[in-house]
This record gives structure tokens, sequence and C-alpha cells, in this order.
């Protein structure tokens, strides 16, 4: 494809590395390339961080949950994905010392976490890391989550948005309780700090009572970089109010560029300037060679997807709807359609969508649904993916991606060695870091403190 | 006195950037900008990992003091203090052998959120975990978590058995074998070996099981401190270490035989516990030169300091207005500690059984939170610290330093030899975990079977 003419002040586009312990695909531990112990494996992460730092990844990515996946336990044995797995601050802050400028983000909830200690944790790996953190702000509509914090519900999607809400707003003001100059440690007047530039929070809000201040310095990057992926619209007004990156899943151009002028368009009533947020999606990419290759990649993981697990995926996808008594290669029953949803509604929809548009059987829709869980999947040769990436980018689709593995570490040493040097080649990627900072290679502003604005 | 006691006495460094002596940061020997530089701790972890200490450890407060904060600007207490795991994971990939141990609090945190964390450092580590059980003690993180100030020290307790219950059946979530990885059959666990916890307590209502695998030690090693009664009663049914403090040789040991005494109601034998005491010590190559640092550094405690340092540990009551040469009117004082019981009880000591003036009085406390700060050449803190594990006060140290680097340095060149000379400390350490240095058991699971325990 003719090279898409590009708007020279927006930079180049941003990459993130999306790490599932054995990787994206739901049948990932099967293939030879995956790490099968990678869970609490930190040889493995480790490896996964260095060659994404000499990739130039801005970011590596974790995701988290506080709970094992509930459900058919037979179908969970063969697919241990957030079964068992490292606790993701503390793994970054172990790989921190061993990495030099890839930016760390981990997630962690506002639904059964306390401000202060999220304040804090973050904070430290900011210090430690010298300013690559990054917080990837989730609420918990997970009912087997609830269950380990003495409810017998979780929060409703409002109450879980207000509480997120307020829970960032304590963690901003936490941060900056010291200004960056408050420490003095000046050993002629005896003055450690000046107390002037200590500020004391006292929050008293709906959810929270936090008076403050941190036990920690200023974080290197003032606050460590706020990712959401919300997609409803108090969602989507949370991220244009907080938000740094964005990486709400998105299926095609169209969509992606509604999202895009929707979300950056929210900003200015924040005061935001739209460029202070990045949108960049989850890709799951299927990299070969030549095309063929990649097809035969793609054919080769849904081929180890055992039906116990794709029933169970797509039961979960439909509200625990139980589709074993059906044939798995005839259609999704009517009744099926008519279910409830509840927790994420937009693969709901899509599940219906692609049964109903597209005839699909029930095999073919868990291999469907399975093998990109929510996130589009592009299959092909570097240039067809780097096509397809560039023109999303260009046409303001998005800023960047989280790229996701669909094996780990297989996956991600094709991308890194198929893929970003084609991206590279184009002046899509850089080629060396912008500096030592996450808020550096993202190109954000380092927010003042609220008391030195 | 055990003259042959036949165990090595284990040594724990308590971190600290710059030194634990008030006035420690305004010494040249101290390192100024330590709190905020990570490579400040990898030198300091490695240093001690080269001397085979048994482990580092962070210690942590729920929230920034909130005393004076004239005084607290000149020495700041918890004021800039990275959050321990996050500290203690950084370290994982820059040691190897030795255990990593930090505070976690059983009143702010989640047991599902903690046990979490201190399994994932203890895989990180390869089993080097060490989890410091308090309830935390000082109003201010009462602030930082919704309450209104302290709780009750009864209920914190409480809460913290509760707690600890809670975090012990999370980690034995999954069988030690649970995870099969067999990619021919296609299963990765056994199901049966994975155990929902159902608990339902007073204080948490947690399912589980625990999403990560059981800790390579079974579990972190259990540290507490605390010499309260309900303090010396957990300490016994479940801790592991504990930490105390006390400048008397006679106290320290009846302190000993009072919490081992206790185990036997527990079902556990005496060595499952290691007590450490509290150890600051300043070498010199001579006596005098070891008295001439203290003293150096007793003369740079800014008085608003050191009644500041009195003030948290007695409730926090003014003291400002009384003369630094007359002792505390005891009607100041509050009748019972709802803070820390055991540091409470040190100052009321002091004032009663040595008429120490107010000046004395902080001058005394404040070197080292009431415990002694021994001063001598390397023959004479050994002499010291051989006495103690001989005499069963204590089963090892917790060490802390007036300065760092320079009192660290100094003992681990000096005096550290000298214990191995006399086969009191290891030469290398022997195993990889944590519980292999402090020689103890790795934990079976609740849910093993009698056949595997037999096996065992």
């Amino acid at each position: 494809m003719a090279r898409m003419p590009r708007d020279p002040t927006r930079g180049q586009m941003k990459l993130g590395a999306f790490f599932h312990p054995t990787g994206h695909h739901v049948a990932s531990w099967l293939h030879p390339d995956a790490q099968a112990d990678a869970g609490t494996n930190f040889r493995h992460y480790l490896e996964l961080a260095q060659m994404s730092e000499a990739a130039k990844f801005d970011l590596m990515f974790l995701a988290d949950a506080l709970a094992v996946r509930d459900g058919n336990l037979e179908a969970l044995s063969r697919w241990p994905q957030y079964m068992a797995y490292f606790e993701p601050i503390t793994l970054l802050s172990a790989i921190a010392s061993q990495t030099s400028r890839i930016g760390l983000v981990a997630t962690a909830t506002t639904s059964y976490n306390e401000p202060y200690n999220v304040a804090r944790k973050f904070g430290s790996l900011d210090h430690i890391s010298g300013g690559r953190a990054g917080w990837n702000v989730v609420t918990s509509a997970n009912l087997s989550e609830a269950f380990n914090f003495g409810r017998e519900a979780h929060y409703e999607h409002g109450e879980r948005y207000d509480r997120a809400l307020e829970f960032t707003e304590v963690v901003f003001g936490l941060w900056d309780s010291w200004e960056d100059d408050a420490f003095l440690r000046d050993r002629a007047t005896g003055r450690y700090f000046d107390p002037t530039k200590l500020h004391t929070l006292n929050h008293k809000g709906e959810h929270f009572s936090v008076r403050g201040p941190l036990n920690v310095a200023r974080p290197p990057q003032g606050h460590p970089v706020i990712f959401q992926a919300g997609s409803s619209d108090v969602g989507r007004e949370l991220a244009a109010r907080t938000a740094e990156a964005v990486f709400t899943p998105q299926h095609s151009l169209d969509g992606a560029q509604e999202f895009y002028r929707d979300l950056k368009g929210r900003m200015a009533k924040y005061g935001r300037s739209p460029g202070h947020l990045k949108v960049m999606p989850g890709l799951n990419p299927i990299v070969g060679r030549t095309e063929q290759e990649a097809h035969e990649k793609h054919r080769y993981l849904q081929s180890l997807i055992h039906p116990d697990v794709g029933l169970e995926l797509l039961s979960n996808a439909l509200a625990d709807f139980d589709l074993r008594p059906y044939d798995l290669d005839g259609p999704l029953p009517e009744a099926a359609f008519s279910v409830v949803p509840k927790g994420s509604t937009t693969s709901f929809r899509n599940v219906l969508r692609w049964a109903r548009e597209e005839h699909l059987t029930i095999r073919q829709l868990y291999q469907r649904f399975a093998g990109a869980r929510g996130q589009r999947t592009v299959i092909g040769s570097p240039t067809q993916i780097v096509d397809q990436m560039e023109e999303w980018f260009v046409k303001r689709g998005v800023d960047g991606f989280l790229i996701q593995p669909s094996h780990l570490p297989g996956g991600l040493r094709d991308f890194i060695s198929l893929v970003i040097p084609e991206l590279q080649e184009r002046g899509l990627f850089r080629t060396e870091y912008e500096g030592p900072t996450l808020r550096d290679q993202l190109g954000l502003p380092r927010p003042p403190s609220r008391y030195q604005q | 006195m055990q003259a042959n006691r036949r165990d090595q006495m284990k040594l724990g460094w308590l971190m600290s950037p710059a030194g634990n002596h008030p006035a420690a940061w305004l010494h040249p020997g101290a390192e100024l900008h330590g709190a905020n530089n990570f490579r400040h701790y990898v030198n300091l972890a490695r240093k001690c990992e080269a001397a085979k200490f048994d482990f580092v450890f962070q210690a942590d407060a729920a929230g920034a003091r909130d005393g004076n904060m004239r005084a607290l600007s000149r020495a700041p207490r918890f004021m800039n203090i990275w959050e321990p795991l996050s500290l203690l994971s950084a370290l994982v990939s820059t040691t190897e052998r030795i255990g990593l141990c930090g505070t976690m609090s059983t009143s702010y945190y989640e047991p599902y959120n903690l046990a979490r964390q201190f399994a994932s450092l203890d895989h990180l580590s390869n089993g080097r975990a060490g989890w410091n059980v308090v309830t935390s003690a000082h109003p201010a993180g009462g602030y930082n978590f919704g309450r209104d100030g302290l709780e009750d020290h009864a209920l914190r307790y409480e809460r913290a058995r509760e707690f600890v219950e809670v975090c012990f059946g999370l980690w034995d979530s999954w069988d030690d074998d649970a995870f099969v990885l067999d990619r021919a059959s296609g299963i990765y666990f056994d199901p049966d070996k994975m155990h929902y916890l159902h608990h339902k307590g007073k204080y948490f209502s947690v399912r589980g099981p625990l999403n990560i695998a059981r800790p390579p030690q079974g579990r972190p090693v259990i540290i507490q401190a605390g010499g309260s009664e309900a303090g010396k009663e957990l300490a016994a049914e479940t801790a592991e270490v504990i930490f105390t403090r006390d400048a008397s040789l006679q106290r320290a040991q009846q302190f000993y035989a009072d919490v081992k005494g206790r185990m036997a109601r527990f079902g556990r034998p005496t060595d499952h516990l290691k007590i450490l005491c509290g150890f600051t010590s300043i070498v010199g190559r001579t006596a005098t030169e070891a008295e001439e640092k203290f003293q150096q550094l007793q003369s740079m405690i800014h008085p608003e300091v050191g009644l500041e340092l009195l003030s948290e540990d007695l409730e926090g009551i003014q003291l400002a207005d009384l003369p630094l040469d007359q002792q505390i009117p005891r009607d100041r004082i509050p009748a019972t500690a709802n803070r820390h019981k055991q540091f409470f009880e040190q100052i009321l000591r002091l004032i009663d059984e040595e008429r120490l003036t107010l000046r004395q009085l902080y001058l005394r406390y404040g070197a080292a939170r009431g415990g002694d700060v021994v001063r001598g050449t390397p023959s004479q803190i050994a002499d010291y610290m051989e006495a103690w594990f001989r005499g069963e006060a204590a089963d090892g140290f917790m060490l802390t330093f007036s300065l760092v680097p320079a009192g660290l340095d100094d003992f681990i060149n000096l005096v550290v030899p000298e214990l191995q000379r006399r086969g009191l400390f290891r030469e290398d350490y022997t195993g990889h975990t944590l519980r292999d240095h402090l020689e103890l058991p790795r934990p079976a699971s609740r849910h093993a079977s009698a056949t595997d325990l037999a096996a065992e």
C-alpha cells in the first residue's frame, strides 16, 4: 500500500506490550513456544521485559484480578489464564531494577484497595524505577472478587465509577503531599524538610476519608501515568477527566475513529489538551514471514482450543448460558439470544452479532471469540500488519497499540523480529527512547503539583 | 546459661537509609540522599548478603508522623519511606540469598491482597520472604484509612489474629503439586488440589482460593513484635520470629522464657520461634573511640527532636513547656498505653528507676528508642552478643546502626569476623530460603493428607 500522508506534529506510534502470563490466546500454554509455568516464573517475565526494552516498546502492561476465575473447574483446569500468577506491582518492582527505560504499568482496582496504599505503592514503584510507573485504574465487576472482600455482590456500575473517581482524586492529592523541593536535607540549618511544602489532604468524601499526607516523596513523574479502559459513557467521562492512556478495545476503524474523536472531544471541559491522552487499544498480531505462514500459525493455535474451554468461554460471555447440551457444529440455540447480559456487554453483543449475521456454528463462535477474546486480531505478513497499524494511526483511530502476543515468549519474539523493523523502516516507531521516564516516551507532560499551580 | 548452645545466632538488619540515630542524617558518616535512591538500598542489601546476614528488614508505618512539625522537620519519622513490598521486590533481582522481610499492617489491608503480595514476593525471590505482622500503633495511620485515629489495642489484636488465620488459609489454596502442566493431556492443574477457604469471621469474609501457587516456603516467615500480653500470646501461637528490645539482660531472659514457655500449649517446639533482640552498636578500635563516636551523635540531637521522640511513645503528650533539667511530672503521663505498650513501659521505667531528667531521658531513650547503644571494641561487642545469645535472652539480633553506611560497614568489617571466629555466626549460607537460614521448618499445607505428612 502506498505510504500514507502523515501529520508531522503528531509524533510516532506508541506501543505497549501487554503480557498475559503464557500469552493472550486461550490455548497459549499448550504452544511449544510458550512458557507453561509463566505465572510464577520471574525469569520468563524478565526476559519479556528485556526483549521489549531492546525493541523500544514504550511500556509493558500487566492485567490483574483479585480472585481466581470461577466456572466449570474441568474447563478451567485446561485454561489456566489468571488462575495463579504474580501480583503485578511486586513483579514490576522486581523488573524495575533489571531494566532502565521501559515503562512499567500495573493494574490495581479501586473497588478492593485503599487509596493510601495504592498511592504509596505506585509512588514507590515510580521512585524505584526512576519515573517509569503507570497505574491502570480499573473497577471490579466480578462476583468472584467480591467474595474475597467480604461482599456478597459486586458494586453496581454507578457506584463503582463514583468510587473510582473519588479514589483517583484522593490518590492524585496524596501524590502531591510533598512539593518537589520539600526535602532540603540541609545539614547547616538542621532542616531535613520544609514544613510549608508538606500538605495535608484532609479528604472527606462519600467513599473515603483520608487525611494524608502521603509518607513518600512526590514521585519522579509527579504522578505515575494513568491508564483506563472505559467504554461506557461514564467510563469515557472518567477517562477524559483523568486518564492519560486508554486501551478500550476497538474492532473497526470507524468505531475507533468515533471513540477517538469522542474521547478527545470530552477533554476540553476538564481543561485538558487532546494530546495529553493516548488512545492505544489492544491488538493481537499473528505474524508470519508470509500471509500463508501467519494463517497456519493461527490455525494451529485455534486447533489447540479444547471444546470444554471453548464452551466455557462462550458461556461466560453469554451470562453463563450452558451450551454443553448443543451440537458444536450446529447454530447457537435461539434461547441464547434472550439471556440478560451481565459483566461486559460488549462481548455479549459481539457473540450474538456474529451468530446472527455470520451464521457461525458454536465451534466457530468459540474459536472466533476465544482466539481474540474481545480484542482485535490481525493475521498476516509484516507488511500487511504494519499497513493496518499505519492506517489506524494515520486516520486517527489510535495513537498506538497495546500489543498482546498470542503466546509468550514466542509471539513477542515474532512481533519484535518481523513487525518492529517494518514500523521503524516506515518511521512509524522510535529507534531510540526519548528520555528516561514513561512520560518522556508517551509525550505526556509532568503534572505540576496542585499546590504550585 | 547454655555455654554449649550449638546453634548459631541469627542476624537481621533493620534497613535505614541514613541510620537510626535521630541525628544521623546530620553526620558526615551518613548517606544524605539515600531515602529515594534505589541504588543505595541495593548496595546496602548486597553488603548484608556478603556478610551472610539472615535477612534485611523494611519497617513501615501507615502514615507520616503528625506531631510537632518543627521537630519532625529536623528528624523525620516515617515521612518518606518506600512501601516495603515494592522495595523488597525490587531487591529480589539484585540479591540471591538474603531474606527479604517487611512490615504490613493487619489494620489497613485486606487479607486477600496481603496474602497475595507476600506470596508473590516469596515466588519472585525463590523463598526469601518474611512478613512482619503489625496492627499499626499510631493514630496517624487511622486517619488515612477512614478511622477516627487509633483503634483500641484489644480490637486490633483480635482483628490481627483473624487476619493471620485467613492468610494462612489462603496460602494453602493450592497444594504444592497442584500444577501438573501436562501438555499431552491438556491438563494444567488438578482441580482436586485447589481449595476454597470459605472463611466467614467477625472481621473478614473471604471465599478464596488465592490466585497464586503455594509459596515456595509454604508461607512466608511470620514475624511479630510487641511485648503486650496479647502480643506475646499471638506470637507464641503463630510467630516464627519475634523482635523485642530491652536493655536488661535479666528482663530479656524472662521475656524469652515466658514466650517460649507459652508455645507448648499451641503444640509448637520452642526452636520454631526465633527471638531476636533489637541491638544497636557503635564499634571503635578502642572503647574510647566508640564512646566518642556516640557522644558526638548525642550532642547533635536537637531538644525539640528529643522531646518529640518521647512524646510519640508517651501517647502524644505535650512536653515542650517543661524544664529540661527536671523530671517529667508523673501526672503528665497517661495511666496506660494504647500505642506501643513496650516502648511506653520502657520510658516509665527509666523515669521511675533512674530518675532521669527530661534531657537525660530523651538522650537515653532517643538514641535507639529505648534500647542500649552498645559501644566498644569488636571483641567487647561480640562479648555482649555472646552473653545474650548463650544466656538465652536472644536467638539472634535485629541490628540497627546509628549511622549508615558507616556503622553498618564497621559492624560487617570488624564484628562479624569476630562472631565467626567464635563460631557464633555462619561463614556461609547453607540453604537458599529464609526458612533455611533461620532453621525453621516449611509448614505442611492444611490440606496435606496423613500420607503426605508421613513422607516428609
